[in-house]
């Protein structure tokens, strides 16, 4: 077996072992340092590091450039006998063999976004990836197979959903029944696309579930062969210990099980002896297999008799004439309780024991009055052998698999049409050539080919009617915190600059196609703003169906996220949190200039040539980045003061901010107008905290009266469905035109973004991102009927319909299969709990301090993918963490 | 003793219902305006007439009494004030900073609160939202997180120099945060646990209240009771059917659950927030119950629910016949812009409501299933004269209110928003800041 350290990131060497008891510890280990093992995990306190995923995979990121980096370093100094020696250090040393590509790494998987996560950091730093898998391998059986690696399968048991109340269920999802369907096909579906996989007992709760589960995904198709591999041949190639053991083969070592049956498809099977390194070990032996005639002869009445024993061999079924008698077999000892006529006695039973040895049998009856008979067996035919069943190999589940899984999920993304039209349809351009009645827009191959009345377009172009219809840019949410996956804050540090939201995108989450539905297509996902210095944000495209990678919005100039006010300086977190630098807007721009001014001599260091090789450092490599222009910083602000601090820093180290939220911008636009920095605000949010008391719906409309670039953006999953109409609130608010009200959230988003050379307006040659609306986009009637991106229909209000149609039928269809095993366990759980309260009453949980409060940040980590896309983590409101 | 008893009870009852003070202010005609009455359809380019705080006429050729103030309002709209049926307005100033928050009481059960006595009348977030039209709103105190019966809800007027004048109606209904049985799947089995205990405090919290309350209603009948319990004397009209529980339950068990309490213990419920309420209506229907629907502006409620579901509940509701208005949430977020409650019945409206409905839900029908509908809630011959003028059609944003009467009186639409914004041009014109 293979023995892994259970706990943090980079959690150590994992051992192969045998079983063998006794002997010393370097007989029981077959390979002592098989595998590097490595997990996702967070850290379980508010202010360790990481708290995050993105800081978990920016942790190991950073660990491997350090191991990477002590190598080359202690390779110079070896040529440059006069320089400083640097510490010894066993844990990058430990990382060697694995950055060599000598020693495989083992990275366990929480669910099925996690394989592209872990491969990515394979590919990376050229490492040997082992996926340890969570039970969703068969969802990305194919991608598994195309990247070659090799898998640990969890055998397990999926629980039946709790489907019994009709309210309850409701809460069920279409993805949580799918998943019941198809996870005991899990490993028929990898062997069958070819996956390298073997098969773990390790998330099974008691280890004598190990047969059963295995035997299940055996019924459930799985070649045997497969899963014999699965056992032995797979992990010793996976684990490079195939030249020792895995097979029978001259020469390997001796370590092999007897049963007396196919383990892989029989209950009854038992294994007899195991051997290890060529010492066998007896499993306490099972019954002896009694099962045959026999013939049993005494002295005295009657006999011989003749003896029909079936059954199972652990339970006999024995008949003598055709009556039935009680008959137990422990080990080699056979009981029986015959008629007492058959030994002439009046008796209704007499008990009889007999020991057995293979065909031959010795028993002694006991007989009232002290008498015995003693009796002597022989088989005379062994068992018929039962006949082979035909082996109906059970279908997969009816349905496709679909990504994401479950509810509105795709089997693909959506076509591309080569050309597409609409037609007289009232067009915001958002560009030169302003709102156009009655005009046409052609888009070919995914980009918009041209904005008119009347155009002439290809044959076979697909034709849209667009009379009564309203055709805008599709909306861009210049700050989200969707599709992120395990924690939007990396809030353990106040510096948090190498964690990127790009490593941990979920493009499963429900609110991605949900803001389709509100004309979103275009998004920048924010790191949140519980420190000064966040992560990495990440722009995408809503591009539902396809995965973490095809959401990227390929091209764009990298961005971070700042933060200034309350949230960075933990005013609301409460009591306890007043130690970590800074606790006021006095310290918050000296960090951040401190942070600077380090990153700028990071940089001249990494320049210097013929130096010692100088450390990689993520975290001030953003920040240098951001010096030299080729990252943006978006920097979370409400108040004046802050806001105009920071632009005094910018204007002094010679960069360009967007700043977001704002909502004091109007105080101070003049000088954001001279930075030339951009303000990406809320539309009419006040009130709910101290920075936020002076803020007004009017602040859009004032700084764009001072030449600010604005934007109007959500920060709020829900919200962001209908930020066209949050841009008609400055209209409402300071009396912006109507077009330049919706540039808030088309053309200014993509300007502060650097994207609007693609998207923003609809103009020829742009991406062919657009909204068709039945009515104005201002008005509050109107809703979204199509959406589109890159020219592909991902949204559409009719094609929506008939998806909500399908999934109200299956999940009926799947509830109704579910009930019954769900009954079923019901009903053993009952039997179960009513004994456990015959018992003593459980002793008192003692409460723990991290149970004492829920504040939505624990909890938040524990959420599985395909969860309800409620948010709780505005950055912009009291929960900044 | 008894004497004692009897004031108490009488004060009880009567005294927050002090009217404001009416000034005598001369008659008002605003004319040319299309009045959208809401309950009998709309009157173009009418009159109405305003007189000792109450709405004395109106139609399409009301005349001008002597020394009427005439204000000519042709092109614009007139509207009866919009109702916040579910709000802390007043209650709360900025949520983040707690001696700011009066809105929720500690303990499982305290009826005896009322919500008026500590509405603060120089708030600066109602002045923001009555420039929108909100111009009155039930305020309901909230339960905290082990609390079940919040206290008492009052409706009040967004005009008066005390919260005595504000006060329109003192104890309309009793707030009850029915518990959620509902437990994440994803919680750690310990977690889950200590959700289901707490669950189980409340429900046995509300149990037990009613039960009190009983006996003390029996006892009091008796003539056995010497000194009152305010707990349980707050409870004796709802025991007798004189004031509605209003329930806040979202989910489908808790609406289920609520329906089978109110038909159990024989009392009158309005279900408030009501997310799942569509998908029982027919139940709903059928025990006549009325619901306050909450704000279209959240997502739906689970993975597999359509992007709409939220947004499609009203029109649903409205469809099986159930009395229907709509609210925001009442949580601290909705207090600091309840002045965008047409804009989320508008998203109803378009999902399937109608544009009518959607205004009747923020007027009418909130009026009506509180029990005031003979003083707001429409443009009525005999009403308050709470209303307003907007250039355009309120549910759409960018329509704008720009007069606006409460009880007979013209209110400021001036607030701290717009001070700000006054100041903040000034700057940009090079004036001083002063």
């Amino acid at each position: 077996m293979l023995s892994t350290p259970k706990q943090g990131v980079f959690r150590g060497q994992a051992a192969l072992v045998n079983a063998a008891d006794g002997g010393r510890l370097n007989e029981l280990l077959i390979a002592p340092q098989a595998a590097l093992q490595l997990a996702f995990e967070q850290a379980r306190g508010s202010d360790d590091y990481p708290t995050s995923l993105m800081g978990a995979i920016a942790l190991i990121r950073q660990t491997f450039l350090d191991a990477q980096w002590q190598q080359q370093r202690l390779g110079w100094q070896d040529k440059h006998r006069q320089a400083e020696r640097i510490e010894a250090n066993d844990a990058l040393d430990a990382l060697a063999p694995a950055l060599a590509g000598r020693q495989p790494v083992i990275f366990a998987t929480e669910d099925e976004l996690d394989y592209q996560r872990a491969l990515a950091i394979a590919k990376e730093f050229s490492l040997r990836p082992i996926l340890a898998g969570n039970g969703h391998e068969y969802r990305m059986a194919a991608g598994l197979k195309s990247a070659g690696v090799p898998v640990i399968v969890p055998l397990k048991t999926v629980e039946a959903p709790a489907i019994e109340d009709p309210d309850l269920a409701l809460d069920v999802s279409l993805g949580e029944l799918e998943h019941w369907a198809w996870a005991p096909y899990n490993a028929r579906v990898l062997a069958e696309a070819g996956v390298d996989f073997a098969l773990t007992a390790g998330a099974l709760k008691k280890p004598d579930e190990f047969w059963p589960a295995l035997r299940k995904a055996v019924e459930k198709g799985l070649d045997e062969s497969v899963a014999l591999a699965a056992l032995t041949s797979r992990p010793a190639a996976m684990l490079g210990v195939d030249d020792r053991v895995g097979t029978l083969e001259r020469g390997k070592r001796a370590d092999f099980i007897v049963a007396d049956a196919d383990l892989f498809r029989s209950d009854k099977a038992r294994i007899h002896e195991t051997w290890i390194g060529g010492r066998r070990y007896e499993v306490g032996p099972g019954p002896a297999d009694v099962r045959g005639s026999w013939t049993l002869t005494w002295r005295g009445a009657n006999g011989p008799a003749q003896l029909e024993i079936a059954g199972e061999a652990a339970e006999p079924a024995v008949t003598a004439g055709g009556v039935s008698m009680p008959a137990t077999i422990s080990q080699r000892q056979l009981l029986l309780y015959p008629p007492g006529s058959l030994f002439g006695r009046s008796e209704e039973r007499v008990s009889m024991v007999a020991t057995v040895d293979g065909d031959r049998l010795q028993g002694r009856v006991p007989l009232p009055g002290g008498a015995e008979a003693v009796v002597s067996g022989q088989r005379t035919r062994p068992a018929a052998p039962a006949a082979a069943k035909a082996e109906a190999r059970p279908a997969l589940p009816a349905f496709p698999l679909r990504y994401p899984a479950g509810e509105f999920g795709r089997s693909g993304l959506p076509a591309q049409p080569a050309a597409v039209v609409v037609r007289n349809a009232t067009i915001w351009t958002q560009g030169p050539q302003g709102r156009l009645d009655g005009a046409d827009l052609l888009v070919e191959n995914g980009r918009i080919a041209a904005i008119g009345t009347g155009l002439a377009v290809p044959r076979g172009t697909v034709e849209i009617d667009g009379r009564g219809k309203h055709v805008s840019p599709g909306i861009i949410d210049a700050h989200s915190h969707i599709a992120i996956a395990r924690g939007v804050n990396e809030g353990s540090h106040a510096v948090t600059s190498e964690v990127r939201v790009g490593d941990v995108l979920d493009p499963t989450d429900i609110t991605v196609y949900r803001q389709l539905g509100g004309g979103v297509t275009a998004a920048q996902l924010l790191h949140g703003s519980a420190n000064p210095i966040g992560g990495q944000a990440q722009v995408i495209k809503l591009r539902w169906g396809a995965d973490a990678q095809g959401l990227r919005f390929d091209g764009v100039t990298p961005t971070i996220k700042f933060a200034l006010g309350e949230n960075v300086k933990q005013s609301n977190w409460g009591s306890e949190f007043t130690s970590r630098y800074p606790q006021t807007r006095m310290g918050v721009p000296e960090i951040m200039l401190d942070q600077f001014l380090a990153a700028r001599d990071y940089a001249a260091r990494r320049a210097e040539k013929g130096a010692a090789p100088v450390r990689r450092d993520l975290r001030l490599e953003a920040l240098a980045e951001v010096l030299a222009g080729t990252r943006i910083v978006h920097i979370h602000s409400y108040r004046q003061d802050e806001i105009l601090a920071f632009v005094r820093i910018a204007q002094r180290l010679e960069f360009v901010p967007v700043f977001q939220h704002i909502l004091e911008g109007y105080k101070v636009a003049d000088a954001l107008a001279d930075l030339g920095a951009g303000a990406s605000t809320f539309s009419d949010w006040w009130a709910y905290k101290m920075e936020v008391v002076d803020a007004i719906p009017y602040n859009g409309a004032l700084m764009t009266a001072q030449n600010v670039v604005v934007s109007f953006n959500s920060d709020d999953a829900e919200m962001a469905r209908r930020l066209n109409t949050e841009a008609a609130k400055a209209v409402r608010y300071g009396g912006l035109s109507e077009t330049a009200a919706l540039d808030l959230v088309t053309r200014n988003p993509a300007r502060q973004l650097r994207i609007d050379d693609r998207v923003g307006s609809l103009e020829r040659g742009k991406d062919a991102d657009f909204v068709i609306w039945s009515d104005s986009p201002l008005s509050t009637l109107a809703y979204a009927e199509q959406t589109w991106i890159d020219g592909r229909k991902y949204f559409d209000r009719t094609e929506d319909r008939a998806e909500q149609a399908r999934i109200d039928g299956e999940r009926a269809r799947l509830i109704a299969q579910i009930l019954p095993e769900r009954v079923k366990a019901l009903a053993k759980k009952g039997d179960k709990s009513a004994k456990k309260d015959d018992a003593a009453a459980p002793a008192p949980k003692p409460v723990g301090h991290d149970h004492d409060h829920d504040d939505g940040f624990g909890l938040d980590r524990l959420r599985p993918i395909y969860h309800d896309g409620e948010s709780i983590h505005l950055c912009s409101g009291l929960e900044a963490h | 003793m008894k004497r004692l008893l009897a004031s108490f009870a009488l004060a009880a009852v009567l005294s927050p219902a002090v009217a404001a003070d009416a000034p005598a202010t001369a008659p008002v005609l605003l004319t040319g305006a299309d009045l959208y009455t809401v309950s009998h359809g709309v009157i173009p380019a009418g009159q109405l007439l305003i007189r000792d705080g109450k709405i004395a006429a109106l139609g399409r050729d009301v005349a001008a009494p002597a020394g009427a103030t005439r204000i000519d309002l042709a092109g614009k709209r007139i509207y009866p004030g919009l109702i916040a049926a579910n709000s802390i307005l007043g209650l709360t100033e900025v949520s983040a900073v707690r001696a700011t928050n009066d809105y929720s009481e500690a303990g499982a059960s305290t009826p005896e609160v009322r919500a008026e006595v500590a509405v603060n009348p120089d708030t600066e977030l109602w002045p923001v939202a009555r420039a929108n039209g909100v111009l009155s709103a039930l305020i309901m105190p909230r339960a905290g997180s082990d609390g079940v019966i919040a206290g008492q809800a009052a409706l009040m007027q967004a005009d008066g120099w005390t919260y005595e004048q504000m006060t329109v109606a003192a104890s309309v209904g009793m707030v009850v945060a029915w518990p959620s049985a509902r437990v994440p799947d994803w919680l750690p089995e310990d977690r889950k646990q200590r959700v289901r205990e707490g669950v189980q405090k409340k429900r046995d919290a509300l149990d037990r209240a009613l039960r009190d309350a009983r006996a003390y209603q029996a006892a009091r009948q008796a003539g056995a009771v010497s000194v009152a319990d305010l707990r349980d004397e707050a409870l004796l009209p709802v025991l007798e059917g004189r004031m509605p529980l209003l329930v806040l339950a979202n989910d489908a068990v808790q609406i289920r659950e609520a329906l089978a309490f109110a038909a159990r213990e024989k009392l009158r419920i309005v279900i408030v927030g009501g997310a799942d309420a569509w998908r029982m209506a027919a139940a709903i229907k059928a025990q006549d119950v009325p619901v306050i629907l909450g704000s279209s502006h959240n997502l739906p409620m689970r993975r597999w629910e359509g992007y709409d579901t939220v947004f499609a509940a009203a029109g649903r509701l409205a469809a099986a016949g159930v009395t229907l208005a709509i609210a925001n949430d009442g949580d601290a977020m909705s207090a600091m812009n309840e002045r965008n409650l047409p804009y989320q019945a508008a998203s109803y409206a378009a999902h399937g409501l109608g544009a009518e409905a959607a205004l009747r839900a923020i007027t009418l029908a909130p009026a009506q299933i509180l029990g005031v509908a003979d003083r707001l809630g429409s443009l009525e011959a005999g009403k308050d004269a709470t209303l307003f003028v907007a250039d355009g059609d309120i549910l759409d944003i960018r329509a704008v209110v720009e007069r606006a009467w409460v009880a007979g009186r013209e209110v400021d639409l001036a607030n701290k928003q717009s001070r700000l914004y006054q100041q903040y041009q000034r700057k940009y014109r090079g004036e001083p800041k002063g």
